[in-house]
């Protein structure tokens, strides 16, 4: 917690022989992130050479080049398939031979037909397209061809040209982009273009079709309508294909793609001519069973041994280490960046503090109900790793901002039984009298709030740079990290002296000693001037920063102002549906009375539909901002190495 | 000449400081307006340039979604600072 998981070094020297076991043993751990040899970067390693394939990777790759573009034709995509049942690898390997090509050359001949299809409809389409600015010339096809002294002409054109030579001329279409044929005589050829090019002339290709325009067009019509229910039977066929064999071609690409990742792990080893070896991270408690098991696969003739680690120069992998819970946030640390080996992880953190911070946003059970069930039928449609940490995020606050609701009393914007417990929100939307929101208190609560989100990141900070940085520049930074803290809560308790603020400390009542100022502002401003100090001795610039202490502060008073003006959009809705529409009409129903009852119905739906909408950005956006940009800039470094053992989480296929 | 009835001018009185009231409350919901809508436009014009970027950036790599809707959504602090002053005046 807190920290990523312990990583230690791990040295593996072996026989080639032996590497296609040993290679085979790593990736059933998946455990080892391999450290990829660069030839020649290391003195150590001098005379060592990137190692070959084990033999079998060409077929397997080509293999799996065939299968992916069987998968392509019927359309797989990779977090397709049902996971009902592992299969043993020797069991695909045994159908692989016998069924894979017969289904890779039916979805290939599938493909190829729809292909041809296409290519066809394509076709006729363009043909349809070519005659149809010739259906609104009343002249047959075979007219315009087959003459020795006279040329046809065919085109779009702005406006009427005149022609001073003998000619037949027809014009078809709007004013502004008529369409013309006119027919001259040989000898004239070259001027009338010259006329008609003039006037932008630009010039379509005469079809080649026999009879009137209208009825060779009608003729590709009904082509391309045959072609249509033929492309929709294959694609029907297609789907069919997937859908029987879908499970098996995930099953045989994950079972090829790690004969590939195994062939091929050579290639990031060191090797000489009779041995290899492979450096790479293990978390530090699972060294001894990768070891144990590394020696029992090899009968005891393979050397491990654990690497001294430098923090300095060595990037060690980071594996998050967090409780269950704290798992799908994981996702919205890495969309910032994975944190530093050395540092503070703050997944924890975040796990709790974003969703109280969404719950408080949106804090109503309406609104949190409705985003529960979304976060639990959008599985369905946002599938892998991701979706699902992702929902699950929205799920965990969901459940905060439900009980945020039930103290706040909220319901789509209606009010519960009982009265708001803590801070009423209830604004005065179509009601006379009453308190109104607590909309004061509140966002000194929310100030509290984000000053002591600021704080801890402060704080996390100084123990960062104590971890991470040496020598003068570690105390430094660490009295600058004081500096920012004494300068923050010396403005607070300043203000604090000078006025009385609800649900904070009035310190306003002391006598004045010096400069108008009593003693806690006396210490507020020397904290101040510390601050300013330790600040300025580690950065003279970071002294323009200073004001981003009070913008940071205030800008957590967004938890209770996005909140408001999400019960206001609610309570709006409500007012003008029913207060304003439905309400009066149900007093004398007539028939006008119904529409209108179902037009405020929509408008109660399409009112809460935006605002849940809007919740998802306000609770779930100014949230996350408020850890990326007010919290994470105070400590966090980021810039990790992601932990990618080697090895495959398998889905579908078992050894 | 022309005698001030007692009853008349005590209830123009009261009548202006319910106006001056009326007035002052309308004041202040003008103020709020101006607050929330003019910080809405200064959001508008931070967002814009950083919203062409953003897309730019993500059309170019699908992984910068993330990264480039909370650039986006930064400039909203200006808004929400036009927000809690209205609510300030409305409220207190």
């Amino acid at each position: 917690m807190l920290r990523p998981r312990h990583m230690s070094r791990l040295l593996i020297v072996g026989t080639k022989e032996q590497m296609g076991t040993i290679v085979a043993e790593l990736y059933r751990h998946d455990l080892f992130h391999i450290e990829d040899f660069v030839d020649q970067a290391a003195p150590e390693y001098e005379g060592f050479k990137i190692g070959m394939p084990l033999k079998g990777a060409t077929e397997a790759s080509s293999e799996l080049i065939r299968l992916r573009a069987a998968q392509n034709a019927v359309r797989i995509s990779p977090d397709e398939g049902e996971e009902v049942q592992k299969v043993s690898t020797a069991m695909i390997r045994s159908q692989i031979a016998r069924d894979l090509p017969k289904i890779e050359e039916k979805a290939e001949g599938l493909v190829a037909k729809r292909n041809a299809l296409d290519a066809q409809f394509k076709e006729r389409e363009q043909r349809v397209a070519e005659l149809t600015p010739f259906t609104n010339v009343p002249l047959d096809l075979d007219l315009y061809r087959d003459y020795i002294a006279i040329a046809p002409m065919a085109g779009y054109i702005g406006e009427d040209v005149e022609i001073p030579f003998s000619h037949e001329k027809y014009l078809a279409g709007k004013k502004g982009e008529h369409f013309i044929v006119v027919f001259v005589e040989i000898a004239h050829k070259e001027e009338t273009e010259r006329l008609l090019a003039d006037a932008g002339f630009q010039p379509v290709k005469i079809p080649t079709d026999d009879g009137a325009p209208t009825m060779a067009a009608s003729r590709y019509t009904q082509e391309i309508t045959s072609l249509q229910s033929q492309i929709s039977t294959i694609d029907q066929q297609i789907e069919s294909l997937k859908a029987e064999h879908a499970t098996f071609l995930q099953a045989c690409d994950e079972m090829l793609s790690a004969d590939v990742e195994r062939a091929e792990a050579p290639l990031r080893f060191a090797t000489t001519e009779k041995t290899f070896v492979a450096e790479g991270w293990v978390p530090s408690d699972k060294v001894d069973a990768l070891t144990s098991g590394l020696v029992q696969v090899t009968r005891g003739s393979v050397y491990i041994e654990e690497l001294p680690v430098d923090l300095e120069k060595d990037s060690v992998p980071v594996k998050y280490n967090n409780p269950s819970f704290a798992h799908p946030t994981e996702l919205l640390m890495d969309v910032y960046a994975r944190p530093d080996y050395r540092e503070i992880d703050p997944t924890l953190m975040v796990a709790i503090v974003f969703p109280l911070f969404f719950g408080m946003i949106l804090g109503d059970i309406g609104y949190g109900l409705i985003l529960l069930a979304a976060s639990y039928a959008l599985r369905k449609v946002l599938k892998g790793d991701a979706g699902a940490k992702l929902l699950d995020t929205l799920r965990n606050a969901c459940f905060v901002t439900i009980v945020f609701g039930l103290l706040n009393s909220e319901f789509l914007g209606f009010e519960l039984p009982w009265h708001p417990i803590l801070f009423s929100r209830a604004l005065q939307i179509g009601t006379v009298g009453g308190e109104g929101p607590a909309a004061v208190q509140l966002l000194i609560l929310a100030v509290w709030i984000g000053l002591i989100h600021i704080t801890l990141g402060r704080s996390i900070s100084v123990v960062n740079h104590a971890n991470m940085d040496h020598g003068k520049h570690r105390s430094k930074a660490i009295i600058a990290q004081t500096g920012w803290l004494g300068f923050m809560w010396g403005l607070v308790i300043t203000i604090w002296s000078m006025y009385a603020i609800p649900l904070m400390p009035d310190l306003s009542g002391m006598g004045k000693v010096l400069f108008g100022l009593n003693p806690s502002g006396l210490i507020g401003v020397l904290m101040i001037l510390y601050g300013i100090v330790a600040i300025g001795q580690e950065s003279l610039l970071d002294l323009m920063e200073l004001p981003t202490i009070i913008s940071h502060v205030l800008s957590y008073t967004r938890l209770v102002a996005v909140g408001l003006s999400s019960v206001a959009i609610a309570m709006v809705t409500n007012y003008i549906s029913i207060g304003l529409i439905i309400g009066p009409q149900l007093k004398a129903l007539s028939a006008v009375g119904v529409i209108l009852i179902i037009v405020g119905v929509l408008i109660f739906i399409l009112g809460h539909t935006l605002n849940v909408a809007l919740g998802i950005i306000g609770g779930g956006l100014h949230s996350i901002r408020l850890h990326y940009v007010e919290f994470f800039t105070k400590f966090y470094k980021g810039g990790g190495k992601k932990y990618n053992p080697f090895g495959m989480k398998r889905r579908f296929t078992e050894d | 000449m022309a005698v001030a009835d007692p009853t008349l001018v005590a209830t123009s009185a009261v009548m202006t400081i319910d106006m001056i009231k009326a007035s002052q409350m309308g004041m202040k919901a003008v103020g709020a307006g101006l607050a929330v809508g003019l910080a809405g436009i200064g959001t508008g014009l931070g967002e814009m340039g950083i919203g062409a970027a953003a897309m730019g950036a993500t059309a170019e790599n699908k992984d910068m979604f993330g990264l480039a809707l909370l650039f986006t959504v930064i400039p909203e602090t200006i808004v929400i600072f036009g927000l809690v002053v209205a609510l300030l005046l409305l409220f207190q």
